[in-house]
């Protein structure tokens, strides 16, 4: 009709949707495990991850986006951050209601059961130096900034962190070993 | 094993966990994680298992949560002042009490215990010329010797002033920390197993699990706190905090006011009790957790419960003799 010759907002809002549907063939794996990591929640993530595709499908101004994949992680990124300051006026807990625990990623390996899965643990952290499970300990478990370990233990943050790491990576291995047959 | 990542490759992804992390970090920390996880198929693998395994570790339950703190971050005190030759000191004056206790016993030991009923204010003038004003609902034994002033507070709050005498050191002991007084004036409120002390005048030296007693197991901690210092005891956190505090703060009890700052509703609540007619009881154990930071007047506990609703999302049910807060977000019990 009268549209004819320039572009119209059906031309735009097709071209992002293309542009999008690139972004999560390419990046949503990425994307999902960059929330997973910043919610501690699978299920969470998909959540968020979901929303970001719709704000970058009904942005106002698609072509003033200088990096598409940027702009998804910053969506995604504050989206989070809102999801979890929710949380904590809610709950102040990570996991809100037993009924999450039905959407735990889905892991191709055997699962040992909860019981044995946490004494293994524990014997991984017994095989660290006291440091390291200590840190990991404050930070992981009981949730305390890094600054507050280093205080406490009388560290740089940068040892803490480093501590953390090493333990961090060190019960993964552990875990693999128990549960890839 | 095919596909599992090693060992390097999941320390580079445990780090790259730890730093997509903070929330503060920039564009360009994501960008650089991108392009690593580009770099290796393994590299994805690898931090997707950390971030499982970090999920994970969020569900631990309270019992094994307590377990690993208790094992492997056991509760220590905080910041500067660790003075393991003080302690040291500390713990032979201690010692040295003990045995005059014993030589002198039935020569010169005087107990007494002291109550106050939910919504009184009392004040205990002690022999020794030390002054104690008891919060409502709140207990104390005293037991003095020719060595020391042992109190032990039982329950609930008192603010003490205290004679000083050197030769003479006066003790309190709550629960698993005992405070020594240098010559003071302190506040200490107990609920349950949780414990704040507020310095309003002198200097306090505070010890974590049985510092200054007798049965002491792993070595005694100690941290001295000052005028204008509060600090507060968790058994379930692995060190005490300080924060700051005012003289008013610290004894607005006294006025009928209860203050806190940034304390779980469960704490909150205990000392609520304490001058309320009707107890207030919480139904769902994730509402202890939430945190309240403001002022509650203790002859108007009501509006505040009332009012309550609007700051946290739950429900105040009010019985015959009791008062019920239960989580908004679950379904009343038929």
């Amino acid at each position: 009709m009268d549209t004819l010759g320039k572009p119209t907002d059906l031309d735009t809002s097709t071209e992002q949707a293309a542009r999008v549907a690139a972004l999560f063939r390419e990046h949503n794996r990425a994307l999902i495990a960059f929330l997973q990591c910043r919610l501690n929640s699978f299920s969470d993530a998909q959540e968020i991850a979901q929303e970001a595709y719709v704000r970058m499908l009904t942005l106002e101004r698609p072509d003033e986006v200088v990096s598409q994949r940027a702009y998804l992680f910053r969506i995604a990124s504050n989206l989070a951050l809102d999801r979890l300051r929710m949380r904590k006026v809610r709950n102040d807990m990570p996991i809100e209601l037993p009924a999450d625990e039905l959407h735990l990623p889905p892991v191709p390996e055997r699962h040992v059961t909860t019981g044995e899965q946490w004494r293994e643990l524990r014997k991984a952290l017994r095989e660290l130096p006291a440091k390291t499970s200590q840190a990991f300990v404050m930070h992981v478990i009981e949730g305390r900034d890094f600054h507050i370990v280093a205080q406490v233990m009388k560290l740089s943050e940068r040892m803490v962190r480093y501590h953390v790491t090493n333990a961090l990576a060190h019960c993964r291995a552990r875990v693999d070993e128990m549960e890839i047959p | 094993m095919p596909g599992i990542p090693d060992e390097k490759t999941l320390h580079t992804a445990a780090d790259w966990w730890l730093r997509l992390r903070d929330h503060d970090g920039s564009d360009e920390t994501i960008e650089q994680w991108l392009t690593w996880t580009r770099a290796d198929r393994s590299h994805m693998e690898a931090f997707e298992r950390v971030t499982e395994l970090g999920e994970r570790l969020g569900t631990i339950d309270a019992f094994t949560r307590r377990q690993w703190i208790d094992e492997f971050a056991p509760p220590v005190v905080a910041r500067r002042s660790w003075l393991p030759l003080a302690a040291a000191a500390a713990a032979v004056i201690a010692l040295f009490g003990g045995y005059v206790a014993w030589s002198t016993f039935n020569a010169s030991v005087t107990t007494a215990s002291y109550t106050s009923a939910v919504a009184q204010n009392r004040t205990i003038n002690l022999p020794d010329g030390s002054t104690v004003a008891m919060g409502g609902a709140s207990m104390l034994t005293t037991r003095f010797t020719r060595g020391e002033r042992r109190v032990e507070l039982g329950a609930g709050e008192a603010f003490f002033q205290v004679a000083h005498n050197a030769k003479q050191p006066f003790i309190v002991t709550v629960g698993n920390v005992s405070i020594r007084d240098i010559g003071t004036a302190f506040d200490i409120r107990r609920s349950g197993q949780r414990v704040t002390i507020a310095v309003t005048e002198g200097r306090v030296q505070i010890f974590d699990g049985s510092g200054t007693a007798d049965h002491d197991t792993h070595g005694p901690h100690m941290l001295e706190a000052v005028a204008g210092e509060r600090v507060s005891y968790d058994p379930d956190a692995s060190a005490m905090s300080i924060s700051p505090v005012t003289p008013e703060q610290a004894t607005a009890w006294r006025s009928d006011r209860l203050e806190f700052i940034n304390e779980p509703l469960e704490v909150v609540i205990a000392n609520v009790n304490r001058y309320s007619i009707h107890p207030v009881h919480i139904a769902d154990a994730d509402l202890e957790v939430l945190t309240f930071t403001g002022t509650i007047k203790t002859d108007a506990i009501d509006q505040w419960l009332g009012a309550l609703p609007q700051v946290f999302p739950l429900r105040v049910s009010r019985g015959a003799d009791q008062v019920i807060l239960s989580n908004a977000e679950r379904r009343p019990s038929p």
